[in-house]
């Protein structure tokens, strides 16, 4: 088993104003070919071999993958160099996956978990890029050209972009060796508008929105908090350990009180997600719209209690166990071990990685205490609420 | 105890003295242990007036032993950063528990305290009937959750692969603890269970530690009940829900084989294996037909793909994309022109063996984790298709022929059943 993963920093943070969706859009180009390689064929060298190939965009970065069996390595790895670094985005196939990018937006639109969440990134963020969707907006998306995205593709997927990472039964000498040869001859970087990524101000006050969705028969709850960036990843681990505590799993806080004690929602989850800047600690709920505003406050005195009292030893020794424990268990596969390290040698550097359960190993309950007074006030955070029309 | 080592692989088959089939696997590469542990119930084992019953029993289950509260027994999971889950489908119930090697043993002692002497606390039984009812109607929210439950209603009628394993509101919100207790003591019982381990633990210390906690368990002196399921006959129409989405569902469904129906080869039902690999040929990547032909090249979807389950009564195979409104009719016609050209344009030999391939190229990639591996030589065991199985599949689908496969395809691909979500605009003039 061996797996190709190749990360792009050139994620929607990288679009120049009005190109919005432009890099989820280029990552479904990519797969349409080169002047050597024409539409489909990609796949099928990956697929025909009994390998899959697939890919994905975020705000921070794009990445593709190929998994094969060992011996197929080297036989594959230069089809991906080839797509990654030549595609030629043929100006009929540019409209045709536009259309299926059209349907992809037209899917997520009727989906209401994502309508929620998107809602919230736009609530909670006020000028960095975050806000938008990685889909991108729809008019925008039609006023581009397939010029334009050559110029993107080109300018971005560079060497200094890129982390290419071989997990698997391959020897790294031949891992090695085949990323030379396949990851070279770079085109020359055109001139393309670059993007403006501002920092984001600290919230300063609840920012509040309510959604109404059709169809939707349970309402929905979605709060957030602005953490740090990868570059205080310290600080970003400390959240890990307060989602968990506040809801992730039935002996949490708010699972235990919300949903197993006063049974005011259907489900509630707590979730810390690492980004480049200003990452988010989010809770979810589902629940009856009569019991919304009770949760709300019962969620912020919960996060409010977080800074007047330390958390017991019982709990936090549970939550560092608990974070161990899936950082392990998410690292079994080949593929789940490229993806970790894919991820953070592009936001910051591989080894961090490795680094996850010392690190969290670390922490005492005075010192979650102060992070909880620094990122999470009771008067700062993002609140979207759906319900049905 | 009878014991039967594969000479080619790690994998062990043990038979308990009280009947419990133990397959355990050794794996070495990381500090984790997995199993799965099934029994012969799930919805197929539910009267329809109790159809639900075995969902909520799964999820009682896990909060009140006789010895331990709901909370004592969350607590003690998550103290150890473990997972322990248990989960209902059609054909089966199981019990899925995740832990790092040193804490198996103890976690395992859990599962078999809550597998044995639940208690089903009245109160919690309330809880979760109540949030199981809110879960049935938040089915509704998910245009293709809606398009698959009327196309499952319209092609099994009567059959329990007509529901949802959630049951239905008139169902779920008659059932009792009772009723829970029945299921229970009728189909949890150590005849009428397998276990498939995965981990670093050697399978020798895996199988003792297992016998330990479940060896004293005897199975009651009645038998089992016999099943007792309608037959499934072929009525296809067409299904339209309308509402005014974004994007019609377009799902076309036939009725498919069961994994052991037709002829055999070596162990494996041809139709099963040749359905298999048409749904792989269909479905299955981006160089599928479907996704080549609909998506790539006329535009027409995002998601647009098939699937064909492995099921102990007739299956189904689906094919399905989500759509503009306005591509409703076309969707549908070129959904059925794929499939139906199946029958009579045999596979060319580059495609028989480019979907051989990557059908069992998958089937590889797909057993990589401890619990990817537990659970799949658990359930073969369950369905009782044997470990065997493993072996025999791979080999049934490389003696395949076109000439199979399009006789295959004769057989299955008559009507369609349709199903239809979307604009009554356009959907309604369809049927």
């Amino acid at each position: 088993m061996a797996i190709a993963d190749v990360w792009v920093r050139a994620g929607a943070l990288a679009e120049p104003d009005g190109w919005s969706g432009m890099a989820h859009f280029l990552e479904h180009a990519i797969f349409k070919g080169t002047d050597r390689l024409p539409p489909g064929a990609f796949d099928l060298e990956i697929e025909n071999r009994g390998g899959t190939t697939n890919a994905a965009t975020s705000h921070d970065y794009a990445h593709f993958f190929i998994a094969t069996a060992d011996r197929y390595f080297q036989e594959t790895l230069p089809y991906l160099a080839e797509i990654l670094l030549h595609a030629s985005i043929p100006d009929d196939e540019f409209i045709r996956e536009r259309d299926v990018v059209l349907e992809e937006i037209r899917q997520a639109n009727d989906n209401p978990d994502g309508v929620a969440f998107d809602a919230l990134m736009d609530t909670i963020y006020q000028v960095h890029p975050y806000k938008k969707p990685v889909l991108g907006a729809v008019g925008e998306l039609l006023e581009r050209s397939p010029q334009e995205m050559r110029s993107f593709h080109q300018a971005h997927y560079q060497p200094q972009n890129m982390t290419v990472v071989i997990t698997g039964g391959i020897q790294e000498d031949l891992a090695l060796e085949s990323i030379e040869d396949c990851f070279r001859d770079f085109p020359s970087p055109p001139s393309c508008p670059t993007s403006r990524v501002e920092a984001e101000p600290p919230l300063d006050c609840v920012r509040r929105r309510e959604l109404y969705l059709p169809r939707l028969e349970l309402a929905r709850l979605n709060m957030a908090w602005i953490g740090p960036g990868i570059d205080e990843i310290h600080d970003a681990y400390g959240l890990d350990l307060l989602a968990i505590v506040l809801a992730g799993g039935r002996s949490s806080r708010l699972v235990r009180q919300l949903r197993e004690e006063r049974q005011f929602v259907q489900w509630i989850t707590g979730d810390f997600s690492l980004q480049r800047d200003s990452s988010l600690l989010t809770i979810t709920a589902g629940l009856e719209p009569v019991y919304l505003n009770t949760v709300e406050e019962f969620v912020v005195r919960a996060v409010h209690q977080l800074q007047t009292t330390p958390i017991s030893e019982v709990e936090l020794a549970r939550a560092k166990r608990q974070l161990c424990n899936d950082f392990a268990f998410s690292t079994e596969t080949p593929a789940q071990l490229a993806g970790l390290y894919g991820y953070y040698q592009t936001l910051a550097n591989a080894e961090i990685a490795t680094l996850y359960p010392q690190r969290i190993q670390t922490f005492e309950p005075e010192e979650l205490q102060q992070l909880a007074r620094r990122y999470l006030r009771r008067d700062c955070y993002a609140i979207t609420i759906a319900q049905g029309e | 105890m009878t014991s039967i080592a594969r000479p080619t692989s790690s994998v062990r088959k043990t038979t308990l003295n009280n009947g419990i089939a133990v397959i355990a696997v050794e794996n070495p590469t990381a500090d984790i242990m997995a199993a799965r542990i099934f029994f012969g119930a799930g919805s197929r084992r539910e009267k329809p007036d109790r159809a639900g019953v075995a969902h909520l029993l799964a999820t009682v289950m896990t909060k009140g032993t006789e010895t331990r509260s709901s909370m004592e027994i969350a607590e003690q999971v998550e103290s150890m950063g473990a997972s322990l889950g248990t989960d209902t489908a059609a054909d089966y119930f199981v019990l899925g528990l995740k832990t790092v090697s040193e804490d198996f043993a103890q976690i395992l002692a859990l599962a078999a305290e809550i597998l044995q002497r639940p208690t089903f606390p009245e109160s919690e039984v309330k809880l979760e009937q109540r949030l199981t009812l809110q879960a049935i109607r938040s089915q509704k929210e998910q245009p293709m959750s809606i398009a698959f439950a009327q196309l499952r209603q319209s092609m099994y009628a009567e059959h329990p692969y007509a529901r949802s394993s959630l049951g239905t509101e008139a169902s779920v919100s008659e059932l009792t603890r009772d009723d829970l207790l029945d299921y229970h003591q009728t189909y949890f019982r150590p005849d009428n269970m397998a276990i498939g381990v995965s981990g670093c633990l050697n399978s020798s210390e895996a199988i003792a530690q297992i016998e330990k906690v479940f060896g004293d368990w005897q199975a009651p002196e009645i038998p089992l009940p016999p099943e007792e399921l309608p037959s499934i006959a072929s009525q296809p129409g067409c299904q339209i829900t309308t509402q005014e989405t974004q994007q019609s569902i377009v799902m076309l469904g036939y009725l498919g084989p069961s994994v052991s129906m037709g002829e055999f080869f070596d162990g494996v039902s041809t139709d099963y294996a040749s359905l298999k690999l048409l749904d792989t040929y269909l479905g299955n990547g981006l160089s599928s037909r479907l996704f080549v032909e609909l998506r790539e090249k006329r535009g027409l979807a995002y998601d647009v793909s098939a699937f064909f389950p492995t099921r102990l009564d007739r299956s189904n195979f689906v094919t399905y994309m989500g759509t503009a409104p306005s591509n409703t009719q076309i969707a549908l016609e070129g959904l059925r022109a794929e499939v139906e050209r199946l029958r009579v344009t045999p596979l060319t030999p580059e495609e028989l063996q480019a979907s051989k391939n990557k059908l069992l190229g998958q089937y590889a990639l797909g057993k990589q984790t401890n619990a990817q591996l537990a659970q799949i030589y658990g359930w073969y065991e369950m369905m009782g298709l044997g470990v065997e199985f493993d072996d025999r599949f791979p080999e049934a689908i490389a003696a395949l022929t076109s000439q199979i496969a399009l006789e295959t395809a004769q057989r299955y691909f008559l009507e369609p059943y349709i199903s239809l979500v979307g604009p009554e605009k356009f959907v309604s003039a369809i049927a």
